[in-house]
């Protein structure tokens, strides 16, 4: 598909989400995924600001621990660290061996095979509330005009955590944020639980997870915390057929 | 790295017990920290039962009593999961037919209350009022939000029977809300056959006895280095790499 062709059919797939009562952390894995897929980078992550003013994660286009580890060290220093406290947008920051900037985060981000790294902050009315972030394994600036839909993909993800109305009355800026980030906690014990009972990989246990979510129309941090609460087992869920779903 | 804010707590803590924490100071803390008039946290059981762990002066006393016995109140509401912001109790009377019109006469005008949770591990709710009218501002209300977080990790590192220390150096430390605490979380509570939230205070009270850091514990049971045994209910930690250097 064309990149124009692409980036609109990921919009309206996004804008569609948005209507019904959504799963805000599907949606901010639809659109890790669908950065990776209409800007030329092989990773892409959303980091949201708690309520201690640490950033942590919440959503990513590969569930594989390489990938999340890059995310975790970034509670501490990395691209998205500084995006966030600047408020401003790091594009084509070349990693290198002796790049003094990030000295935990660009070691592990080479050893993951990334060279290249991009932070979009999320930003809303003034405020800074997280980061999207971009990996490549290889070098070479970002066009121009992805910087432009990466940017534009940054503020959807704001749009779609602002609107988010659950139904614990989160009608703030704050509660919101507290819900997504309490939602990715709720899905962490899940993939543990799913892990150990049924002997898979971790990024599967995510992927079963969102799988049997969609096949049953639940919302995905529900259904993990039925899992949580042990109302349904872990081997209850679907099988994954074939390829995951995304 | 604790962020600022956790710092300020840190320093209301080390004033308000000198060094020490407990779980009783908690509800100062709490009405220190966010400039209000008190604070009440209410513990709820598997069982449905509502019960006071701390109140930071009489009114707060008095109005956590009035809504154990009621029924009803803002507080019970945060802890069935509800965002509670009733910033005029006098412009709500309906509300709650019973507990409002002596939470007035006690002198309570604006309550507010937060659900304390982990995941989907529910510990209870803080509650704070105020004497006047008014809305919380957002720094207020981000606050909240914090101290609720602090609050089920002093209520875990309290089970895991860490004295003291045990909160401050949980807070203070590497390991903070991290994903991979909660997804070893998981596959410990499969193990053991536990609740999560046994698991998450087992998994303190082997990282204080071992002395290794919660995350670093963490990341041995995600490599299935360390893990449950459920016949002895014990921990076995393969291999002596944590004891290098002692």
């Amino acid at each position: 598909m064309a990149r124009e062709s692409l980036l609109i059919a990921s919009l309206v797939e996004i804008a569609d989400n948005l209507v019904d009562d959504y799963d805000v952390i599907d949606v901010l894995t639809v659109l890790s995924d669908r950065c990776v897929q209409a800007i030329d980078v092989d990773a892409a992550g959303v980091m949201l600001v708690s309520p201690e003013g640490a950033l942590q994660f919440v959503a990513s286009s590969s569930e594989s621990m390489r990938v999340l580890e890059l995310f975790q060290i970034q509670v501490d220093e990395g691209p998205c660290v500084d995006c966030y406290r600047d408020g401003s947008a790091i594009v084509n920051h070349a990693l290198s061996e002796g790049d003094g900037r990030w000295p935990r985060f660009t070691p592990r981000a080479l050893a993951q095979g990334f060279r290249s790294v991009h932070c979009l902050p999320m930003r809303l009315r003034g405020r800074t509330i997280g980061a999207l972030n971009l990996f490549r394994t290889h070098q070479g600036p970002l066009a121009e005009d992805d910087v432009v839909v990466a940017q534009g993909l940054a503020d959807v993800a704001t749009i779609a955590i602002l609107q988010h109305q659950s139904s614990l009355n989160a009608t703030t800026l704050n509660a919101q944020l507290s819900n997504a980030l309490n939602s990715r906690i709720i899905i962490e014990q899940a993939k543990g639980m799913i892990r150990q009972a049924t002997d898979c990989p971790v990024d599967e246990a995510f992927n079963r997870l969102r799988a049997h979510a969609r096949n049953h129309n639940e919302g995905m941090t529900e259904l993990a915390a039925r899992i949580v609460e042990r109302v349904m087992m872990p081997s209850e869920l679907d099988e994954l057929r074939g390829r995951a779903a995304t | 790295m604790p962020t600022d804010r956790l710092i300020d707590i840190f320093t209301l803590m080390e004033r308000r017990t000198r060094g020490g924490t407990s779980l009783a100071t908690l509800c100062l803390i709490s009405a220190e920290f966010l400039g209000l008039d008190g604070s009440s946290i209410v513990l709820s059981g598997d069982d449905g039962e509502f019960t006071s762990l701390c109140a930071s002066n009489s009114i707060a006393r008095a109005l956590t009593n009035l809504e154990i016995v009621l029924g009803q109140g803002p507080t019970i509401e945060a802890c069935r999961g509800a965002i509670v912001n009733e910033p005029s109790l006098l412009d709500a009377p309906e509300r709650w037919s019973l507990f409002t019109p002596r939470a007035i006469e006690l002198g309570a005008q604006a309550v507010f209350g937060y659900p304390v949770r982990l995941g989907g591990v529910r510990f209870g709710a803080i509650s704070l009022f105020r004497l006047g009218s008014g809305q919380l501002t957002g720094t207020q209300e981000g606050d909240a939000y914090l101290m609720a977080s602090v609050i089920g990790r002093a209520i875990l590192a309290d089970e895991a029977g860490g004295n003291g220390g045990g909160l401050v150096g949980e807070l203070g430390g590497e390991s903070r809300l991290d994903f991979v605490v909660h997804q070893a979380a998981g596959m410990i509570a499969v193990q053991g056959s536990m609740s999560i939230r046994d698991a998450l205070v087992s998994m303190r009270a082997h990282s204080f006895a071992v002395d290794w850091e919660l995350a670093a514990l963490a990341d041995r049971i995600l490599s299935r280095e360390s893990s449950f045994d459920p016949q002895s209910r014990t921990w076995r930690d393969e291999s002596d790499r944590a004891d290098d250097g002692n």
